[in-house]
């Protein structure tokens, strides 16, 4: 009784705060974007119903988004003169805790392991979860900083590599941290957080040596609400597809006497990494195909062979081969945990490499 | 063919495949290749369509074989799938249901059997009842048959999908030109002269063409690039282009390119004007129109060709982006070429520190060829930019492509204007001044009249020098005369010597000029070097001329897409089966339940089968058998 109070309070408060997003931002919103609102507070209230802990994570992300918003005071000047905003909530500064937390959750985590203290577990799954908080708050910062640049300027940030890598970040930590608790094993956060802070290292990278993250106006090309649905699939996508490599790279390592004394049993690396090739695979699918919707209205053709789009075709042909094999051939076992890992590379390549080697449509985020 | 290892080689030869057409750019004109590969590896390459993997032959044979086998193997697969569906595998023996995986016992006070169904029935299973030996009881229940269903619907996506590509691919014209009905036109020419064989009649099934499109303009056909030329396509209808409208961001990027059309039918001469933008298209007669480009359309441009080398009045020349005009100089003919125009430029530059993306304003580019057929390349801009606090007017100058433009920089004046450099190079040209000037610093600098008269003579022979080949020709002259570990000391005199005498030309022309404020500068001195290092730079600028733009008539053309897809829509609906089947394999449980009691026992038997018995489904088995026991329970 008691969780369905929470529950109803909790879509309330999304209701609420999606009505006033509208009431106030109505005339700046096509059809679309009001359908995307909608869309997102029913979304985010079932996912709030379905996952308790992800109503205390997406109440404490917005509170310090607001209270960001707040602070400015409609003047991005603040971020350097005011105290809290300047060390902790303007989009950068997030961004900044984000990318210390995740390296310090990864550090805790190995040590849990092999101390196998619960205290050290929850720490972790802890300091994860702060990470998450301060990727999504910083993410929604930088969403209301760049209407404050210029009104026309605004735009949701996920339009170059610095702001999806923050996504990636978050998408495939709360991914993680779903099964996690899901399962009841926190033994795969020392494997998982490798992956999230490979791609911490990269934005620390691009941010320091390339000035990523000065906030830019969007060509004409990306300014389109389809941005809003296709790029964050697409990370769920390779969000997923990341977490399944690393859940494969702890299976691989089961079967030796020694990590066996440390890892879940392999049938549950098995079906979560199968679960999670599943769950990539759909969104992936739902991007790649919304991607040629957009293509379609701003290239003039749904398919235009670009090498970004013929990138996730390969993606999405390698993970259908491994969903046949596993499916019908009945394969387990090693050769699908390695040939996940092999599908991690070809994401990156997809996701990274096509944008550092190839030029093509789809140029938007180049080093 | 149908098999599942047949499906999987051709997808990875899909796969490889594609991987060659993004690391082999596509669709580049055959030049860059020639040069990129030589010869030899080009008509290798030619021959194996790499230029054009996705249109290629191969590619598409390789393409129709995967769906030959996905048919296949749905046709194959379909009947058995609907059995399944319909079956209810109320036939099975006992002894097949002991060995079942999931099998196990409840016990019962009594059966409830109507109750039971029910119960299974809320639990979304499909029921069936039958005695068995014609006296015990058979419950048979299932649920989750869209899960098989799921199969059916991504293979069948995938067969929808890759027809609707290939009706939108180029398979009917690859057939008019293997039989010789079409031929692709390989040569630039107008429209009017292009073969019937290189055009493409508007009953066109599919098709993907551009067309540039001039401000004030009209076009009724498009063209579509294909391997290294191209055909055209005759359209439903004409374009005309009212404006075009490109918007930027307050730091200068674009923002919105806009394009006002007016679309009129050929056969019923209905007229529609709208505009659209990128990411807006517009759709009449199944044809859909995108804004995809721009371009100049030719722009008018009036010039003022100053030469730097004679203190004649300059040159006036109306040009035209994408016109030649002939200038005959010292009976050399030379080809100026315009190639472009630009209102705006967005460069990374600003005073001092604070760098940042900023509009420079106009800018054209020309060629100018000589007789012998060479070109070198120009781009010269209207207004003046910052660099190091200072104000310069900027023209580049490169001899071949593959190279980065030089700049020739020369200083503007108090007034930001091009005039105070024009003065000053007159004056260092003008003889009876520069004479002037000499005799003047030399008599500063020594009382003595023989001395000084030398001195004069030596500094008017070191300006001279300067006056006819810049610092340049001030460097080989000391290298010819001076000895080696002198050489730095002498430059550095020479250097000031030509410093002060041109400071001292445009001293006395201010002095003569009072009302003049083209020199108004803190320190004159400043510009006066900055307009000798332009002057002595200009020697390498490969023309006489600056040429400076005085005004202009912008206009400009709009790129444009032409797409007739009929695929799209098949292509569409494919994806959305290809999203509902995958949903349906992954997300819906299948399952299998079989409920036996013996006549009058006291126990149930239950027994569960799943086509995927994962543990996702140990998990609903345990469910299941717990929501049952306790039905009995009360
Ligand atoms: C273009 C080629 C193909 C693609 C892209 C493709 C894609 C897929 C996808 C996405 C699934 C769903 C996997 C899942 O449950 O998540 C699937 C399942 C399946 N595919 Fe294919 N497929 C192709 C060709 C074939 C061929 C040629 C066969 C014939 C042997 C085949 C047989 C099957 C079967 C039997 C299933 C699973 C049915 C089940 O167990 O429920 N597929 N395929």
């Amino acid at each position: 009784m008691k969780k369905e109070m929470y529950d109803y309070g909790f879509a309330l408060l999304l209701t609420l705060v999606g009505l006033y997003a509208l009431t106030n931002f109505y005339s700046y919103m096509d059809q679309y974007e009001v359908a995307i609102l909608v869309g997102s507070v029913a979304g985010f209230s079932y996912m709030g119903i379905q996952w308790n802990r992800f109503k205390y994570f997406f109440i404490a992300s917005f509170t310090l988004a607001f209270l960001s918003i707040f602070l400015y005071q409609g003047d991005l000047g603040q971020s350097e003169s005011n105290f809290f905003l300047k060390y902790i909530l303007s989009s950068q500064s997030a961004i900044m805790w984000m990318t210390a937390l995740f390296p310090l959750a990864l550090l805790i985590y190995w040590f849990y392991l092999f101390v196998k203290q619960e205290f050290y577990g929850s720490l972790a799954t802890f300091m994860v979860w702060a990470a998450s908080i301060f990727a999504t708050a910083g993410l929604l910062i930088r969403w209301f900083e760049s209407y404050l640049v210029d009104l026309d300027v605004g735009h949701i940030p996920v339009s170059n590599l610095y702001e999806v890598f923050v996504l990636f970040c978050l998408i495939a930590s709360l991914i993680y941290l779903f099964y996690e608790e899901k399962l009841q094993t926190k033994k795969l956060g020392p494997f998982v957080l490798i992956v999230i802070n490979a791609a911490v290292g990269f934005l620390l990278w691009y941010t320091l040596a390339k000035n990523a993250d000065v906030i830019q106006p969007l060509v004409p090309a990306l300014q389109s609400y389809w941005m809003k649905i296709h790029v964050p699939a697409n990370f769920i996508g390779y969000g997923a597809f990341a977490v399944a490599a690393m859940v494969s790279v702890a299976y691989l390592l089961t079967g030796n006497g020694f990590w066996n004394r440390y890892l879940p049993p392999k049938e549950i690396l098995d079906e979560m990494t199968y679960r999670l090739i599943a769950i990539g695979f759909i969104f992936f699918t739902i991007a790649t195909i919304l991607g040629a919707v957009w293509a379609a209205e701003a290239w003039g053709g749904y398919w235009s062979w670009d090498p970004k789009e013929t990138w996730a075709l390969i993606v999405w042909l390698n993970y259908a081969a491994w969903l046949h094999l596993r499916l019908i051939k009945g394969l387990r076992g090693n050769i699908l945990a390695w040939w996940s890992i092999g599908g991690l590379l070809i994401t990156t390549f997809c996701f990274l490499g096509v944008n550092l080697f190839l030029s093509g449509l789809h140029s938007y985020g180049e080093l | 063919m149908s098999s599942m290892r047949f499906a999987i080689s051709m997808l990875s030869v899909v796969g490889l495949a594609s991987i060659i057409g993004t690391v082999l750019q596509q669709n580049q004109p055959y030049e860059s290749y020639i040069i990129n590969f030589g010869q030899f590896w080009f008509e290798l390459f030619e021959m194996l369509s790499l230029y054009n993997v996705y249109q290629a032959t191969w590619f598409l044979l390789i393409l129709f074989f995967l769906v030959a086998s996905t048919s296949l193997c749905v046709s194959r697969n379909t009947p058995q799938v609907i059995k399944d569906i319909r079956r209810f595998q109320e036939n099975i023996r006992e002894e097949s249901l002991k060995r079942n995986k999931y099998v196990s016992e409840i016990s019962i006070k009594n059966f409830k059997k109507s109750d039971l169904v029910s119960l299974l029935k809320d639990m979304q299973f499909k029921v069936r009842e039958k005695k068995i030996n014609g006296e015990d009881d058979l419950i048979v229940a299932k649920k989750g048959d869209f899960q098989k269903l799921g199969y059916i619907f991504t293979h069948m996506a995938i067969i929808i999908i890759s027809v609707g590509g290939l009706m939108d691919g180029n398979l009917v014209f690859k057939f008019k030109e293997a039989v010789g009905i079409k031929k692709i036109e390989m040569v630039d020419k107008p429209i009017s002269e292009i073969a019937k064989k290189s055009w493409l009649e508007t009953s066109n099934f599919s098709y993907r063409a551009n067309m540039l499109l001039v401000e004030g303009e009209s076009q009724d056909v498009g063209v579509i690039p294909v391997k290294d030329g191209y055909l055209i396509q005759d359209l439903p209808f004409s374009v005309a282009l009212k404006d075009f409208k490109i918007e930027h961001y307050a730091s200068g990027q674009p923002k919105s390119f806009e394009s006002d059309l007016i679309v009129k039918n050929k056969k019923n001469g209905k007229v529609l004007n709208k505009k659209i933008s990128v990411n807006k298209p517009l759709t009449v007669n199944g044809v859909t129109i995108y804004q995809s480009d721009f371009q100049d359309g030719g722009s008018k441009l009036n010039l003022n060709l100053i030469d730097l080398y004679s203190a004649e009045k300059p040159l006036a020349m109306k040009a035209a982006v994408f016109k030649h005009n002939i200038l005959i100089v010292d009976d050399q003919k030379l080809n100026f070429e315009f190639e472009d125009f630009r209102l705006f430029n967005i460069l990374d530059i600003g005073l001092e520190e604070s760098k940042k993306p900023t509009n420079v304003g106009p800018n054209f580019r020309h060629k100018i060829r000589d007789v012998t057929g060479q070109a070198r390349e120009y781009e010269t801009y209207q207004h003046p930019m910052v660099i190091d606090g200072r104000y310069f007017f900027m023209s580049g100058m490169r001899n071949t492509p593959q190279e980065d433009y030089r700049y020739l920089r020369i200083p503007a004046d108090a007034e930001r204007s091009l005039e105070g450099f024009m003065v000053f190079k007159n004056l260092i040209r003008d003889r009876k001044k520069v004479t002037k000037a000499t005799v003047e610093i030399a008599r500063n600098s020594s009382e003595i009249k023989e001395v000084s008269r030398n001195l004069a003579n030596n500094f008017q022979a070191i300006f001279d020098n300067f006056v006819s080949g810049g610092y340049n020709n001030i460097a080989l002259n000391i290298d010819e005369n001076v000895p080696d570990e002198k050489q730095e000391q002498v430059a550095g005199t020479y250097l000031k010597i030509i410093h002060l005498i041109a400071d001292r030309l445009i001293v006395d022309f201010q002095n003569n000029n009072s009302t003049s404020s083209l020199f108004n500068f803190d320190d004159v001195s400043v510009f006066t070097q900055d307009a000798l290092n332009g002057y002595s730079d200009s020697f390498f600028y490969g023309s006489n001329f600056w040429i400076e733009l005085k005004d202009f008539e912008h206009i400009q053309a709009s790129g444009l897409q032409l797409t007739k897809s009929p695929g799209q829509f098949w292509v569409y609906l494919g994806s959305i089966m290809l999203v509902l089947g995958i949903f349906c394999m992954i997300y819906i449980q299948e399952a299998r339940l079989w409920i036996v009691r013996k006549k009058g026992s006291k126990k149930v038997t239950l027994a569960f089968a799943s086509n995927r018995e994962h543990l996702e489904f140990e998990k609903f088995v345990l469910d299941t058998k717990a929501k049952i026991k306790k039905f009995y329970l009360n």
